[in-house]
């Protein structure tokens, strides 16, 4: 097992990195990106948010920053500024990742004419001008519509990293269930391309110590039905274990629990993973206590 | 070969929760398959239709002279107010709202709103529920106030809320009556909030859930869609912690609706008040009874009086 990871962490949001990138501190930001290679990150995201205001420079910058750390890291330029997406591909010094190009028609005509300009990978979001999808067929719905428009600017499949958006437990079952259904239908629809996620958007509203649980569960029942990559917290020893392929006998368990055999757990962590897979499943309501239930 | 009509099966049951003291007990809950579907399993007990009965005539100065002019004669003098429902109206149970203990409004004590439920609770045949005016924390200390002043009389007292159930649960366990829980219209939140009380030590028999509602026109599909969750969570996947049976304040989200209470002359094409009025809150009233409410609060006597009809063929 091997899960491609993309770390999450450098982003303008955070309390120590934003006024770093504002205020062009190189340290704070160059020692994250150590660490979460140092962690074992195949990929550093960089997430300027909106980036109004000189978006440009900043991601040029940024990415300047990061690749001094390491020459040939690889590198998702996650912002919502296009200036800012191409400033950063004229950097990087590997094949970067945009992040992201969704079926919204100014998202992907602004951005597709880059994957080819530049050679680049992109995440496709399955969004549409509707919002977020409400199923399985609508997530499929969006990626024909990104797909459309990039077979006619000749896009290789290959450039594809589509994500299926991860949502809330706390808020909606129906939606983790319908990834988990639209997840293997990605190789069908789209055969040569790979895939991503946020994964850590499953546990958003869960209680914040129980959170990576929610997120490692869910990666491992991801892993069966073709996950192949995911933007992770790095600093989550556990998750990076996981992506390495070093916690096989959970992966394991939950894959026995996922084809419908009801393995009983025999030891506190199978208990976690046990009642963890069954409100990710749909199986039990998920509640804020759904460990003790 | 003879058609057999297809049946969905079910892992659960609703909890039956029994509400009042001696005589004047009622049960509630116990079904054993989805709203109204007789034919699917048992409902050993009629949802019951209950009607509000205000604290104080001041808070209810604004209300729609439909809803004022049945109870023209009582407005003020609650235990009045609460045998006129039940001997002429047919309330099946009483609500009665704190309204006046609101902080932000009359303010009137604990010791106050305990003494005058005691005194509707004695005077009427049914049972009563006590409804605080939902801040958190004045409600905590009047319904524990309630609680111990009638102690042992089986009342349903809330709603307790996350920021309150620990002072409203405690008083429950210890004066013996039964709690409301409230959470806005979330399954998953209804499910912690029972965790949380049972935890706590109150039993599931002692919980009616609110799972709380928009009036029709006001995201009632949806409040339905989250009811029928609620049930479908407790009857289908047999989670113990989802089979509290269902109490719904329909009056109060209908009747502050300006579909429902706004007069004639100001809007002439929507038709006359009072039966705009009474229609408004019935069909919310039916909405909610087909998504699985156990205990409808009315505001209306006509309301109450169609209402009671529906459920008579519904259950027949």
């Amino acid at each position: 097992m091997k899960i491609f990871t993309i770390a999450e962490s450098i982003n303008i949001m955070s309390k120590t990195i934003g006024p770093a990138i504002r205020e062009k501190n190189k340290g704070p930001i160059q020692k994250m990106a150590e660490e979460e290679l140092a962690a074992g990150a195949d990929m550093l995201d960089l997430n300027l948010g909106p980036a109004r205001k000189a978006g440009d420079e900043m991601m040029r910058w940024l990415v300047e920053t990061v690749q001094e750390v390491k020459k040939d890291v690889r590198l998702a330029l996650d912002t919502t500024n296009t200036a800012a997406v191409e400033a950063g591909l004229q950097v990087c010094n590997e094949r970067a990742l945009i992040n992201s190009i969704s079926a919204q028609p100014q998202s992907m005509q602004e951005r597709l004419p880059l994957v080819k300009k530049y050679d680049a990978d992109f995440v496709a979001l399955t969004m549409s001008e509707e919002g977020i999808p409400r199923d399985s067929s609508e997530r499929a719905v969006a990626l024909t519509t990104i797909m459309a428009m990039g077979d006619e600017l000749g896009i290789d499949h290959a450039r594809y990293w589509v994500d299926p958006i991860v949502l809330p437990v706390s808020v909606d079952i129906n939606q983790v269930k319908a990834y988990m259904e639209f997840l293997p239908m990605v190789k069908d629809i789209l055969p040569g391309a790979t895939n991503t996620c946020g994964l850590s958007n499953v546990s958003n509203g869960a209680p914040n110590e129980l959170r990576p649980i929610l997120n490692r569960v869910y990666l491992m029942m991801l892993y069966h039905l073709g996950q192949e990559s995911a933007i992770v917290d790095s600093y989550d020893v556990e998750m990076m274990a996981i992506c390495r392929g070093e916690r096989m006998d959970q992966v394991e368990y939950v894959g026995k629990l996922l084809n419908g055999e009801d393995v009983q757990p025999t030891n506190d962590t199978e208990k976690m993973l046990y009642k963890t897979f069954k409100v990710l499943n749909g199986d039990v309501l998920y509640s804020h206590s759904w460990l003790e239930d | 070969m003879a058609f057999e009509f297809p049946k969905d099966k079910y892992n659960g049951k609703i909890v039956e929760v029994t509400i009042g003291a001696g005589d004047k007990a009622r049960t509630v809950g116990g079904e054993t398959a989805m709203p109204l579907c007789n034919f699917e399993g048992e409902f050993p007990n009629r949802p019951l239709v209950a009607m509000e009965v205000y604290d104080r005539a001041e808070v209810c100065e604004t209300w729609a002279p439909a809803c004022k002019a049945p109870f023209a004669d009582v407005m003020g003098d609650a235990v009045a107010w609460a045998k006129k429902c039940v001997e002429e109206f047919g309330a099946e149970a009483i609500c009665l709202q704190l309204a006046s203990t609101d902080p932000n409004g009359m303010n009137t004590s604990a010791d106050e709103a305990a003494e005058l439920t005691k005194k509707v609770a004695e005077a009427i045949p049914v049972p009563l529920i006590v409804w605080g005016c939902e801040n958190d924390e004045k409600d905590a200390e009047t319904l524990s106030k309630v609680a111990e002043v009638c102690a042992g009389m089986n009342l349903v007292i809330g709603p307790a809320k996350e920021g309150n159930y620990k002072k409203i649960g405690g008083a429950a366990i210890g004066y013996d009556h039964v709690v409301v829980q409230q959470t806005p219209i979330d399954v998953n939140m209804a499910k912690q909030l029972n965790i949380l009380l049972n935890n706590l030590g109150v039993p599931m028999t002692k919980i009616l859930m609110d799972p709380q509602m928009g009036a029709l026109g006001y995201g009632i599909e949806y409040c339905y869609t989250v009811m029928e969750r609620d049930r479908l969570t407790g009857l289908k996947q047999g989670d113990e912690k989802m089979q509290s049976p269902l109490i719904l304040d329909v009056g109060k989200y209908t009747w502050k609706t300006k579909e429902a209470s706004v007069s004639v002359d100001e809007e002439p094409a929507w038709g006359e008040a009072e039966v705009r009025g009474v229609l408004w809150e019935t069909v919310s009233a039916v909405d909610v009874l087909a998504a699985g409410a156990d205990i409808l609060i009315l505001r209306h006597p006509d309301s109450v009086r169609i209402l009671k009809k529906i459920i008579d063929e519904l259950m027949a």
